[in-house]
């Protein structure tokens, strides 16, 4: 069954990239989203999860490094529009990228400020710009953090500030980017239960397998820069054989729920 | 080293309730005075002087807090003050010295009330407000947001070395090793604002500076 | 070293405070023509980094420990104008986070560690580099005198800013600048070899970091003219500090200044203990005048020996990496 084309939020068509020094970081990628999915994007580490994510919104290939990518800029369709030097803003306005490293997103010294960047670069009037602040601290679970220092929150706190920093843009895709490394049990749960609750697509390059099966409709497996496998969790990952073969092992909860063998 | 070791968080108290461009007033206006007195007038600063305290004190600030930063401050305030008389033989000079010492404090004195009693980000809104350029506030907030983190990250790096080190080299070896750690850090910190600079564009960042007003 | 207040009188902190504001007002003019959207983080993480690099200890045998300044690499980091904001925002933080450093003197702090500091030592860099033909040793040599030179020379004003300050009528003064630009030379010697330590190691990881002010932003950055005038005053006032406790054209020059602010009878005692070399038995007479004499030629040995072993301790290396960099 195809996706018709209203469904689509975004449409990546034989993306390929490679680095200056000759390393092909994406192969031939091409995968679309529909509206709603979760797609959870894994594969070992430098398969190439960051390089496809940053492609999203166009923060790469517009680096300052000159290369001889062979990176096609319409490679990539957001709800129809191609990604290219030409709209980026409103690329960007589209797909809301949380970064790895909270320290690399977070640079205002107060959560208030931090979370009103998008929304008044948005030009948005003061009070809509308000008004997004109090309800995206909600969606995240930090209801009253408005005056707090960005410097004295905890690593899981500073990534729902993040994320709430994006989710203030109203963004119709969010493109997450190991949105779990590092938190502790607890945190995680929040983020998890917080990424239920919205409303658009997401894409989400991750490590977590159990994550995955329990949060994406559909995952991808990303080896040496090209899709290796798409399909639901439940299959994809459950395949020990593919699984092995990229670095990966099938998740915990799959490996339980397995019938034993007689 | 993190924001609240480095700020003393005295628990709020009536200078707290001051808004804070009065708290920067009064704070300047106490310098000013001490720089038009003068220089080796005791009942005069003295007065000062015991006003400072008195603020210090009415705001909360621990008497510890205030007795250690004043003695390092102290420590290299005399060793300039009394390389004036010294210079003269010591048959000279005094006066320089004392107004030295006593101006000093009392802007070390008004600076440390003023930083307890209104955090670091109220004070770069009420410079914003009082019409210090935007970018300039801009700079300062990025700036005092990765002070810390590039401080801690020296740490780390102090430390990993120093468990590495066992006890070798002269100063040399030393001299090395720092200028090493600082170049590092400046490549890692460089690298890092490219990221955020990147995390800032996907936000929709033009260069143009846009702020919530208080 | 942080001027903190006190040291000078309000109207020299005033007078330092307009320069100052309007070195830095011109250099936010200055980056406003400039493209880039990059200023803001660039500068900030910059600042945050000098900021956190003053801390590091660099052990002297003594008490007391050398610390980066910052000023020189600042510069050549961000150029002259954004340099020259980094370092200002570094003086602000530590006035208003740590009471370090005066409020009133900030302007002749940002004078003395800022612009003559970051655009001066930009100048001063970008003069060095010229003279040779392989851009990583000239870069190091370039930092070294860079360093040297703006510690000399903010000392040098340091100088004359006290002068204009204290009106006292039996003060000798340059008893205490001998001491200043003695001290200062050394200073200036430390700063200079951890600037170039420094700037090697990034050079050999990152050589667009340190090598880019030229290329990326241009030699546009301070047009040849002003590049020269700017180094040309810092030199003077280097040179200047030196010649200080001799009587000279600069006590000629300071005599001109004295009246004009009503301070003759200043300079009328003033010029009667120039003429009298037996006034003070510790630092009396010509040996003073010979030490200090003395600091400036091994300082400038110092500066001219680094250069060289800097510039030959890099070079193989630099090979490398501009082989990596065809």
């Amino acid at each position: 069954m195809t996706p018709s084309a209203a469904d689509t939020v975004l449409e990546v068509s034989g993306l390929s990239f490679g680095y200056p020094n000759g390393r092909q970081a994406l192969d031939n990628v091409r995968f679309t989203l529909r509206r709603g999915e979760i797609l959870g994007i894994v594969g070992p580490s430098g398969a190439g999860k960051s390089t496809l994510l940053l492609h999203l919104n166009g923060l790469l290939p517009l680096r300052p490094e000159p290369t001889r990518a062979a990176t096609n800029g319409a490679a990539v369709h957001v709800a129809g529009l191609s990604v290219g030097a030409a709209n980026l803003a409103e690329v960007r306005r589209r797909v809301g990228f949380l970064f790895q490293d909270p320290d690399d997103q977070l640079f205002c010294p107060t959560v208030r400020d931090d979370v009103a960047f998008g929304p008044l670069n948005l030009g948005l009037p003061r009070a809509e710009v308000e008004r997004r602040i109090t309800a995206s601290l909600g969606a995240v679970g930090l209801e009253g953090f408005e005056s707090r220092s960005t410097l004295q929150l905890s690593l899981g706190e500073r990534k729902r500030v993040c994320l709430a920093g994006v989710l203030a843009c109203q963004p119709l895709i969010l493109a997450l980017d190991e949105p779990f490394s590092n938190l502790d049990p607890r945190a995680r749960r929040t983020l998890v239960d917080v990424l239920r609750r919205f409303e658009g697509s997401q894409i989400i390059a991750t490590h977590e397998l159990d994550v995955v099966v329990e949060l994406c409709n559909r995952v991808i497996v990303l080896d040496e820069g090209a899709i290796r496998a798409d399909g639901p969790p439940a299959s994809v990952l459950a395949d020990e054989a593919l699984m092995e073969r990229h670095g990966l092992e099938v998740p915990l909860r799959l490996q339980l729920s397995r019938k034993p063998t007689p | 080293m993190n924001e609240s070791t480095a700020r003393p968080r005295p628990p709020r108290s009536l200078c707290h309730r001051l808004p804070p461009a009065v708290v920067l007033l009064l704070s300047v206006s106490a310098i000013a005075l001490g720089m038009f007195l003068p220089p080796a007038h005791w009942p005069s600063h003295g007065a000062l002087l015991c006003v400072l305290f008195a603020a210090l004190g009415l705001a909360r600030v621990p008497f510890a807090v205030v007795a250690g930063r004043l003695a390092i401050f102290l420590g290299f305030a005399l060793l300039f003050a009394i390389s004036v008389p010294l210079s003269q033989g010591f048959r000279g000079g005094f006066e320089i010295a004392q107004g030295i010492l006593f101006r000093g404090t009392e802007s070390f004195l008004a600076g440390l009330w003023l930083i307890s009693v209104v955090p670091f980000e109220r004070l770069l809104a009420t410079l914003r407000r009082l019409g210090v350029p935007a970018i300039l506030i801009a700079i300062l907030a990025f700036m005092y947001r990765f002070l810390f983190v590039l401080w801690n990250e020296l740490d780390t790096m102090r430390a990993a070395r120093r468990a590495r080190t066992f006890d070798r080299g002269g100063l040399a070896f030393r001299w090395r090793n720092a200028a090493q750690m600082i170049g590092m850090l400046l490549i890692r910190s460089l690298g890092r604002s490219e990221r955020v600079y990147g995390a800032m564009c996907a936000r929709g960042w033009d260069g143009t500076l846009r702020t919530l007003d208080e | 070293m942080h001027v903190q207040d006190g040291y000078l009188s309000p109207e020299v902190c005033a007078a330092t405070g307009l320069v100052a504001a309007a070195a830095v007002g011109y250099s936010i003019y200055k980056l406003r023509d400039d493209v880039s959207d990059r200023v803001v983080p660039l500068t900030g993480m910059t600042a945050a980094m000098i900021f956190a690099g003053q801390m590091v200890n660099f052990p002297i045998g003594l008490p007391v420990s050398g610390h980066l300044i910052g000023g020189v690499l600042a510069g050549m980091i961000l150029g002259p104008w954004a340099g020259c904001l980094a370092v200002t925002m570094v003086l602000v933080v530590q006035r208003f986070l740590f009471s370090d450093g005066g409020l009133f003197s900030l302007g002749a702090n940002i004078l003395h560690m800022a612009v003559i500091g970051s655009i001066g030592g930009y100048a001063i860099v970008s003069i060095v580099r010229r003279f040779f033909k392989r851009p990583n040793v000239g870069a190091i040599v370039g930092s070294v005198v860079a360093s040297w030179v703006t510690v000399v020379a903010a000392s040098a004003l340091f100088c004359l800013e006290f002068r204009l300050s204290h009106l006292a009528a039996s003060f000798e003064f340059r008893n205490i600048f001998a001491m200043m630009v003695a001290i200062h030379s050394l200073i200036g010697v430390g700063e200079a070899l951890i600037t170039a330590a420094i700037v090697s190691y990034v050079l050999a990881q990152r050589p667009d970091l340190i090598l880019g002010q030229t290329s990326t932003t241009g030699e546009t950055a301070m047009a040849g003219v002003g590049r020269v005038t700017v180094a040309g005053i810092v030199v003077a006032l280097c040179i200047g500090a030196f010649l200080a406790p001799f009587k000279s054209n600069f006590d000629d020059g300071l005599e001109h200044v004295s009246k004009v602010q009503g301070f003759s009878e200043l300079a009328h005692s003033a010029w009667a203990f120039f003429t009298d070399y037996d006034a003070i038995p510790l630092f009396g007479g010509q040996w003073q005048g010979l030490s200090v004499s003395v600091a400036g030629v091994v300082g400038t040995l110092s500066v001219l020996l680094l250069a060289l072993a800097f510039g030959r301790a890099v070079s193989p290396r630099s090979k490398a990496v501009e082989a990596g960099r065809e």
